[in-house]
């Protein structure tokens, strides 16, 4: 048998779906003998009902329609603002990635110039250097600016048709053509001529072409 | 597959990437228990609005704070809900009357129905009296209450709802309806077992 005490503590739960069983039978036994707890669960049961009247009224109660604009607007936000930030993560590889390739690029440049380089040094002479290659199409034009045939052989020098030559403009006095094996006249050893090198892959020059006012008594030895 | 079948967790990765519609429809499913509960503790529409919409801020802008192996998002969502609530009762002074609630004067009142004939006048001032016994309850048992009264959860639910065992809802609803038909009692000038429980 439900006591009072116990009845005020749980008999109040009868009509509820999750009620013991057990319990609900002995609250509402106890009810039926005691008249101040049969009150008790009639006046809850009157409030029970206005609560529910209270929950129907405000059933369909929802947040205006403004909050889910805020939301929207908040969410777009953000969306925009991750996207300078996915382009500045690209940028952190992709800029460093550009300078590697550009340097490389460079490297693989200086180190095709460098064998006209090595001509310049070895030239008796610091003047302007003209470079053929195959490479583009602009060296090609400066190539077939000269012809190969109107050059001098220079003698232990052997004739290539490699088209990776260059011409090397020269000034200098007739006199030092010597060293190349050109012979030249005592008298006109002291004049200036200017001349033009077609240097080997290796360097070295392998034919010698003066210019029209300074081509005659020149010849190989 | 629709949008309403994707199970909570995959809805809230997309909407944490921005995807509006997996955002829209989580919000859909929850803000209208979510307001109910806020507005039935507060009992204004401004601070309920408030608090419904930092609950969905906080899950778009820190969605990682829901963790699925702990449990339901409607759950983890009340509970962020009762914290704002308690945080804006916490803010409020203990004595202000119903009506001081809302300077802004958007006091929380029964929507009006034009087609209520006068005969149920009476019903509406039973619920508007309910209503304001309901709220002037101290917070955790009005939480009860209104957890387990008007929004017909289990005692488990409103127990993972407070993050209290079984037996503190048990008790604390005890004591909330005690309070409630006290006051009912009261205002209806018919007390029957006034005393009962809320002494």
């Amino acid at each position: 048998m439900m006591s009072c005490e116990e009845f005020e503590r749980c008999g109040l739960d009868l009509d509820r779906p999750d009620a013991q069983p057990e319990e609900a039978a002995l609250a509402s036994e106890h009810a039926k003998h005691c008249p101040d707890c049969s009150a008790l669960l009639a006046s809850w049961r009157e409030v029970k009902a206005d609560l529910r009247l209270l929950r129907e009224s405000t059933i369909h109660e929802s947040a205006p329609a403004r909050v889910e604009m805020r939301l929207k607007q908040e969410l777009r936000t953000r969306r925009e603002s991750r996207v300078p930030a996915r382009t500045f993560a690209v940028a952190s590889w992709a800029l460093p990635a550009a300078a590697v390739l550009a340097v490389a690029l460079g490297w693989m440049h200086w180190r095709s110039g460098a064998a006209p380089i090595a001509a310049n040094k070895t030239a008796p002479a610091a003047v302007i250097a003209q470079e053929s290659s195959a490479n583009s199409d602009d060296e090609m034009l400066l190539a077939s600016d000269y012809d190969s045939t109107a050059f001098t052989q220079l003698p232990d020098s052997m004739p290539s048709a490699s088209s990776d030559q260059s011409v090397l403009q020269v000034r200098l006095q007739r006199g030092a053509l010597m060293q190349y094996g050109v012979s030249v006249e005592p008298e006109q050893a002291s004049e200036w001529v200017d001349v033009d090198f077609l240097v080997g892959e290796d360097g070295q020059p392998v034919a010698v072409r003066l210019h029209q006012d300074a081509q005659s008594d020149v010849g190989p030895r | 597959m629709k949008i309403v079948d994707e199970k909570e967790p995959a809805l809230l990765k997309r909407a944490a990437r921005g995807d509006e519609q997996a955002f829209l429809a989580l919000y859909q499913k929850h803000q209208s228990p979510l307001y109910r509960y806020a507005l039935r503790m507060t009992g204004s529409p401004w601070a309920a609005e408030e608090v419904v919409q930092e609950v969905f801020l906080l899950l778009i802008r820190e969605p990682q704070k829901f963790q699925p192996e702990r449990g339901e998002l409607g759950a983890f969502l009340y509970g962020v809900t009762r914290n704002r609530v308690m945080k804006h009762l916490e803010r409020l002074p203990r004595e202000a009357s119903l009506d001081a609630i809302n300077a802004n004067g958007t006091v929380w009142r029964e929507p009006e129905d034009p087609l209520t004939p006068m005969m149920i006048a009476e019903k509406k001032e039973r619920i508007e009296q309910v209503r304001d016994a309901v709220l002037e309850l101290p917070a955790e048992f009005r939480e009860a209450v209104v957890l387990c009264e008007l929004e017909e959860l289990s005692y488990e639910e409103a127990a993972q709802v407070c993050g209290c065992p079984v037996g503190t809802i048990r008790s604390r609803l005890h004591r909330g309806r005690a309070l409630l038909l006290a006051k009912l009692e009261l205002l209806r000038d018919a007390p029957r077992r006034a005393s009962a429980g809320a002494k």
